[in-house]
């Protein structure tokens, strides 16, 4: 499961992956990152954003 | 004493930096500092290295000091749960080679170079192995075996390969230029002809030992050396601290109990309003990509805020991390912090960019 942090929704800091409270960055050379968009690409949706004003 | 000296360019075999594979000689094991591990899905274990496998908790890797002479580390294999791979299922471990360090041997085109790569090898099994190179999508391959003759017992192998003159190889870029691959077992849909590029991903041949069907079975390898050339030369030691820094490209972690302590600090930090605080880590070596970001243990602000860590990728490339604290109270606008352990030596901060 993933969770998005950020500013607004024009601004995300980052993707924690919750298992172990990784943060991902939108890099797409980023395998972690990769690895997300395969989860999202199977239908997954990450959990409600945390929104840090 | 006669040393042979080759500055050319093109698929070079220069004397020093001439070993494609980092942490060859196994010394570094920074995340798990010579603990052994069962993982339970692929995962990097010794630095650069990433054990794989199709089933969970099969294998246990360790950083080991069972070694042939010369060196005074190796990475250990034991099998934990035997297992009889499927046939689309495997189990060994990888090293993947940056497409930066592996461009000048001109694969997938006329011309490649031919490489070479020996290491050395003990295993309570004998038998016929599968090694295998790869290129980035996993659909060129040149799967070959090599033979461990006597049981526990050090044995030094090398493996010459033609380079590939067809396939998309990813050349200089910050992708993987080479997959190197050591199969420990796989089923009959990673088995291919040997001794020739072929598509898809051949990992051995028919006949091939598959070593995870055996409980309790051990497997070491250590001196692994990846060059340019027909030949193997002598493993090329480099000094602790340039590994370290070629390792650090790809994955490294700030600890805070280097000197033992339960509250060391971190960064300085400032507060961006009564809740957030940022800070700046300058890493150590310049990483591959941005890399993911992860805190273990606890952290508090210097006053003992409670809080969780977080990172600001926008910000955060491959020199510099902004590591931001964020959900406590009580700070005041542009004044300043600092973050640090919490009564913990197990705290510390990682970065990881791995291919």
């Amino acid at each position: 499961m993933y969770k998005i942090w950020q500013k607004n929704p024009d601004y995300i800091y980052c993707i924690e992956r919750l298992e172990d409270h990784a943060m991902i960055p939108l890099n797409p050379d980023n395998t972690d990152y990769q690895e997300y968009l395969r989860w999202l690409e199977a239908g997954n949706t990450p959990e409600p954003a945390e929104e840090n004003q | 004493m006669t040393l042979a000296v080759n500055i050319a360019q093109g698929g070079s075999n220069n004397v020093t930096m001439r070993n494609r594979i980092i942490n060859g000689a196994m010394v570094l094991d920074q995340r798990n500092a010579g603990a052994a591990v069962t993982p339970t899905a692929d995962t990097y274990t010794l630095d650069r290295w990433s054990v794989g496998m199709s089933q969970a908790s099969k294998m246990t890797i360790q950083q080991s000091s069972t070694v042939p002479s010369g060196f005074s580390k190796s990475l250990s294999v034991t099998v934990a749960s035997a297992y009889t791979p499927a046939a689309s299922e495997w189990f060994g471990f990888f090293q993947k080679i940056e497409g930066f360090n592996s461009a000048d041997l001109g694969f997938g085109a006329a011309g490649a170079s031919t490489v070479t790569i020996s290491f050395w090898v003990r295993s309570s099994i004998t038998g016929s192995y599968g090694f295998s190179l790869s290129n980035s999508s996993q659909n060129r391959s040149y799967p070959v075996l090599y033979t461990v003759n006597s049981a526990n017992t050090w044995e030094q192998k090398t493996i010459t390969i033609p380079g590939d003159t067809s396939g998309t190889w990813v050349g200089a870029t910050n992708g993987i230029g080479l997959l190197c691959i050591w199969s420990l077992g796989a089923g009959s849909s990673y088995l291919q002809t040997a001794n020739a590029w072929g598509t898809g991903l051949g990992l051995g041949t028919t006949g091939q030992t598959n070593w995870i069907t055996n409980a309790g079975a051990t497997f070491y390898i250590t001196g692994v050396q990846l060059e340019a050339g027909t030949t193997a030369s002598p493993f090329e030691y480099r000094q602790y601290g340039t590994e370290l820094v070629l390792c650090q490209r790809y994955f490294q972690k700030i600890s805070g109990s280097i000197n033992g302590g339960s509250y060391n600090q971190f960064a300085n930090m400032a507060y961006e309003n009564a809740a957030t605080a940022w800070g700046v880590i300058a890493l150590r070596a310049t990483m591959r990509t941005q890399p993911t970001t992860a805190y273990n243990g606890t952290f508090t602000l210097s006053y003992g805020t409670q809080g969780t860590l977080i990172n600001d990728a926008n910000q955060t490339g491959g020199d510099l991390a902004v590591i931001g604290w964020t959900g406590g109270s009580g700070g005041a606008a542009g004044s300043s912090t600092y973050i640090r352990a919490n009564n913990s030596t197990a705290v510390f901060i990682s970065f990881s960019a791995e291919l």
